[in-house]
């Protein structure tokens, strides 16, 4: 795989806008749950938001994702509008399910965010269909499949990638291994040193990569790579990225099973500081431009806060509506 | 305009918690993000941020066990 070492500086200051914003909705909603104002199971992507801010900078706004219930950081990286996200999360009729999916199920077609699934694995088959759809129409989409370290292990996740290899699929796998799968590390499940080196059992037709998903421009790079291979009509790519999960595995999940020095030297490393300064010494943006962005964005959350409190609860009626099946 | 502080629904399985002790007194002023106090659910202890800045009007006393979204104090 060509990794070109093109990383201009617009892309650099995409990287750190979507990070900022995905930054805010978290701390956002975690505010509105210690509050009691909002009452979701939450899977908190606190430490994973560079992976999803890169993703984001490369994809068109036509492209599929298809993510998991730790997938915030992936939504808002894909340009869900906030007050859907928001309203969801408060269960009314104007959020992006009708106030009827969820914290775990955010879904909003508008913005190419085809389904959030909390089975875990299930995001790969159906990225597979979407790609396949792709490829039938040629209308030149690639899908993303995000999934974790421990979804790697699914019967799934062979099923795809060995699909997506016989047919050329324009499917990029992006595993965001954060070491942990509930409370096992990676290490007491996976057999292989990463999961990316399981590509090379799906024939020529599948690359596998493995980068620090946290380093902007090598996630940028990787994920370029992938889209464009993906779009030339050249195969899937298995991306995994590698990052960390600062919060527990739900939020109020504590993680004593962590090691607290390992914790620690995650957090030594400030990737989003680093690609804060790494925004400042290229010259595309002030403190004070980044500064703005901040305030920009927590004004766009108060407002779909504002937004969300002001809407109506879902009725009776609403509840065998968008179900398969008779009531 | 004041900000409720309620009784959160922290991870999976809580119905009720216990509000152990105000870490802020009724009527001193808070800043968001200052530790208000601390909440005791089934299996852990957490120490809950304020949500907003301003001063604290308590509502519910400590040592005493509270529904999930019970409102506790205000922010004014
Ligand atoms: C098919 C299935 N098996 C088990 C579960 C329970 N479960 C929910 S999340 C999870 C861990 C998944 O870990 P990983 O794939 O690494 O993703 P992460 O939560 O770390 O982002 C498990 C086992 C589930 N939701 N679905
Ligand atoms: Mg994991």
């Amino acid at each position: 795989m060509t990794a070109s070492d093109s990383f201009p500086a617009s892309a650099l200051l995409d990287v750190y806008r979507n990070t900022l914003k995905i930054k805010t909705v978290d701390e956002g909603l975690r505010r509105l749950i210690m509050s009691g104002a909002i009452h979701p199971v939450f899977h908190p992507p606190t430490g994973q938001e560079i992976v999803a801010a890169s993703m984001g900078a490369v994809l068109e706004p036509s492209d599929y994702l298809c993510t998991i219930y730790r997938g915030l950081h992936d939504q808002v990286a894909k340009g869900m509008p906030m007050k859907l996200i928001v309203a969801e999360y408060f269960m009314k009729t104007t959020g992006a399910c009708k106030g009827k999916g969820g914290a775990m199920h955010l879904t909003h077609p508008a913005s190419g965010v085809m389904v959030t699934t909390g089975v875990v694995g299930s995001s790969m088959p159906i990225a597979n269909g979407l790609a396949w759809a792709s490829q039938i129409k040629g209308d030149g989409r690639v899908s993303v499949a995000c999934f974790g370290d421990g979804a790697s292990n699914i019967g799934a996740f062979h099923e795809s990638l060995n699909l997506a290899a016989v047919w050329k699929l324009p499917t990029i796998f992006l595993c965001q291994n954060n070491r942990y799968a509930e409370c096992t590390t990676y290490e007491d499940a996976t057999s292989s040193k990463t999961v990316a080196e399981r590509a090379a059992a799906y024939g020529p037709n599948m690359v596998g990569v493995t980068v620090d998903g946290n380093d902007a421009r090598e996630m940028w790079t990787a994920m370029r790579d992938a889209v464009a291979r993906a779009r030339a009509g050249d195969g899937p790519t298995l991306l995994e990225a590698n990052t960390f999960r600062f919060s527990g595995h739900y939020f109020g999940d504590q993680d004593p099973y962590i090691p607290k020095e390992e914790k620690e030297a995650e957090k030594a490393k400030d990737s989003i500081g680093r690609l804060r300064q790494q925004v400042l010494d290229s010259g595309v943006a002030t403190e004070a431009d980044l500064d703005a962005l901040k305030a920009q964005f927590e004004a766009e959350f108060e407002e779909a806060v504002e937004f969300a409190r002001a809407s109506p609860d879902p009725g009776l009626d609403e509840i065998y509506k968008d179900i398969y099946g008779a009531a | 305009m004041s900000t409720e502080v309620r009784i959160p629904s922290i991870g999976f399985s809580t119905q009720e918690g216990t509000l152990a002790e105000w870490l802020v007194a009724d009527g001193e002023p808070v800043e968001a993000g200052q530790l208000l106090y601390t909440l005791e659910l089934d299996k852990s202890v957490q120490e809950v941020e304020s949500p907003a800045s301003g001063t604290l009007r308590i509502i519910a006393p400590a040592g005493e066990v509270y529904d999930i979204g019970a409102l506790i104090a205000e922010i004014v």
